[in-house]
């Protein structure tokens, strides 16, 4: 048989090439989100909110935050819509009929889409450092641990990529898809840290609130920006992987099973 | 022999609806062989067993000795399908669309581009090769599913219904395509609705109905299972049917009708002579001769009891 690494490949490109030749879908709301985001909070509310943790200003403090909430929300947007789209007008068959093994189909969707949730991740960054370097009262924003940086935000895309297939294989229609944004990704988003810090949670609350992966993967990425963390870096980090891991194995599970696309 | 396709027993259920009813099937590498049958018959359900889009309840299937499901890679490289619907990815040129098709089976991206425009060139719509697929017509969409399930290089090319709804011209394009992919030892697997597209193409066709296997023969092997009808029209009408002697013994009826003599028999064609002679020797006089053979239509609609 033909070097099936080459399958993968194709994939991977088509994937990469169905967003990045749609900027103004893909990259350009995103950025104005996030424009908005750093204009409201972390410049108007934000200098009358003071500081947290460590004396950190709150638009440093919020930043980590919104680069998760742009990469989770593009992550899990861009698995879910192009395993939908591809079961919507079945142009998947175009993939299934193929000799690409079931794991090569996972890594394909899930690498492509955790790209775009790391490129938007990369945006907001850089919409934070000029908002910082703009404002005369704070220090530009750095990176306090780069490779655990790297490491935590692909994990945090490649873990959202991995629910996105599930619930693209899931949906039987485009309301689904809504569904699963505004019911379960903004509420875990809104309540995952990006905005507040965990302490500020009364006893039960923040019990509750570690059942919350994206309160993990905020510290994380937060750890990574600003070298604050609110739970164990480590401990956070090994969480996102297992997760990411787990997910990734039950999307692989899936496409063997056919499950929403055979019959 | 390795068979191209080998089915055993092959069952597929929908709740209570038996789409794949036990059927066995072998087509030998290199046949082009046909798959008639009634809408609901089962021939698209089989066919997506092959390809993976459909998982059998129960039974065996192979492709060139893959298990189609144990060996799903293997088996699935080795097909080209061009489906009855439309499933073409909608974001790319279709261009793009045949060079990402080539790059899931394993070739590598320039070779996949040489291929791609040598099945549009193939299938003519090469100048077309920058459009999006919701821009071609009709026609062109089928001749595209068709380059679509060229470009891997298959073994064995299944074409679900591939000329339903497209004009007498392309229908014959695309049968002279096939025809010749063919003749180069491409297994080609034909469902259909047009009869007399598996008598001019198929070496075999088996009939199939409600899931299950009817018939498996040569076009020709079916049609001299059918019975011609010879008639005679003499010219004076006879008072009532002449006896025939000996002739009368290979023919299924003879019914006078004015003065046509119409008779049926399993093969017209060696039955007539003795019955001009007897005729003559009768002193009838034959002024017109008319035999028709069965056609393929009617022996499927024999064989399913379905007169669609």
């Amino acid at each position: 048989m033909r070097g099936l690494a080459v399958g993968t490949r194709a994939l991977l490109k088509r994937e990469i090439l169905r967003y990045v030749r749609r900027p103004r879908n893909t990259f350009l709301p995103p950025f104005i989100n996030n424009v908005l985001y750093f204009a409201v909070f972390g410049v108007i509310l934000g200098s009358r909110i003071g500081s947290y943790g460590d004396g950190i200003p709150y638009i440093k403090f919020v930043l980590p935050g919104l680069v998760v909430l742009g990469a989770v929300s593009n992550g899990f947007e861009n698995a879910s819509f192009s395993i939908f789209h591809g079961r919507w007008n079945e142009y998947i068959h175009e993939v299934l009929t193929s000799p690409l093994s079931y794991r090569q189909l996972s890594f394909a969707y899930v690498a492509a889409s955790a790209l775009r949730g790391v490129l938007v991740g990369v945006i907001i960054s850089v919409i934070g450092v000029v908002f910082t370097f703009a404002h005369p009262g704070y220090d530009v924003v750095g990176v306090a641990h780069p490779v655990y940086l790297a490491v935590s935000l692909v994990a945090v895309s490649a873990l959202f990529a991995c629910f996105g297939i599930v619930g693209g294989l899931w949906a039987r229609d485009f309301d689904y898809l809504t569904v699963l944004n505004q019911f379960l990704i903004r509420p875990l988003v809104f309540f995952g840290g990006v905005f507040y810090p965990l302490s500020a949670l009364d006893g039960v609350w923040y019990t509750v609130s570690l059942a919350n992966p994206m309160v993990h993967m905020v510290d994380a990425v937060r750890y990574g920006f600003l070298g604050y963390a609110e739970r164990d870096p480590a401990l956070s980090l090994g969480i996102l992987l297992v997760a990411t891991g787990v997910v990734f194995a039950v999307d692989v599970a899936l496409f063997a099973r056919g499950y929403g696309l055979t019959e | 022999m390795t068979a191209a396709i080998e089915v055993e027993d092959l069952r597929k259920s929908y709740g209570e609806v038996q789409a794949l009813d036990g059927l066995s099937l072998r087509v030998e590498e290199g046949e082009f062989f046909g798959l008639l049958g009634p809408n609901g018959a089962g021939k698209t359900t089989f066919i997506n067993v092959l390809v993976g889009l459909v998982r059998k309840s129960g039974g065996h299937a192979e492709v060139f000795g893959h298990d189609v499901v144990d060996e799903y890679r293997e088996a699935r490289d080795a097909i080209g399908l061009a489906p009855q619907e439309f499933n073409v990815d909608r974001f790319f040129p279709i261009e793009e669309v045949l060079v990402h098709k080539a790059g899931y089976h394993g070739i590598p991206e320039d070779e996949a581009l040489d291929r791609a425009h040598e099945a549009l060139k193939r299938v003519g719509i090469y100048d077309k090769r920058e459009e999006r697929f919701d821009w071609l017509s009709g026609g062109m969409k089928r001749r595209l599913l068709l380059a679509r399930a060229l470009v891997t290089g298959p073994e064995l090319l299944i074409l679900d219904e591939p000329t339903a709804g497209v004009d007498v011209q392309l229908r014959h394009d695309l049968w002279e395509v096939v025809r010749d992919l063919n003749e180069h030892g491409t297994t080609i697997l034909l469902t259909t609705h047009y009869i007399e597209e598996a008598e001019r193409l198929c070496d075999r066709v088996a009939v199939v109905d409600d899931g299950r296997k009817v018939e498996v023969a040569t076009p020709d092997d079916l049609m001299n299972r059918g019975t011609d009808t010879v008639t005679v029209t003499l010219r004076d009408a006879p008072a009532e049917t002449p006896p025939l002697g000996d002739t009368l013994d290979r023919v299924e009826s003879v019914e006078l009708d004015g003065d046509r003599l119409v008779v049926r028999a399993s093969n017209g064609g060696a039955v007539t002579p003795d019955l001009l002679n007897e005729l003559e020797a009768m002193g009838h006089v034959v002024v017109d001769l008319d035999i028709s053979r069965t056609s393929l239509e009617e022996i499927f609609v024999e064989l399913t009891g379905d007169d669609r």
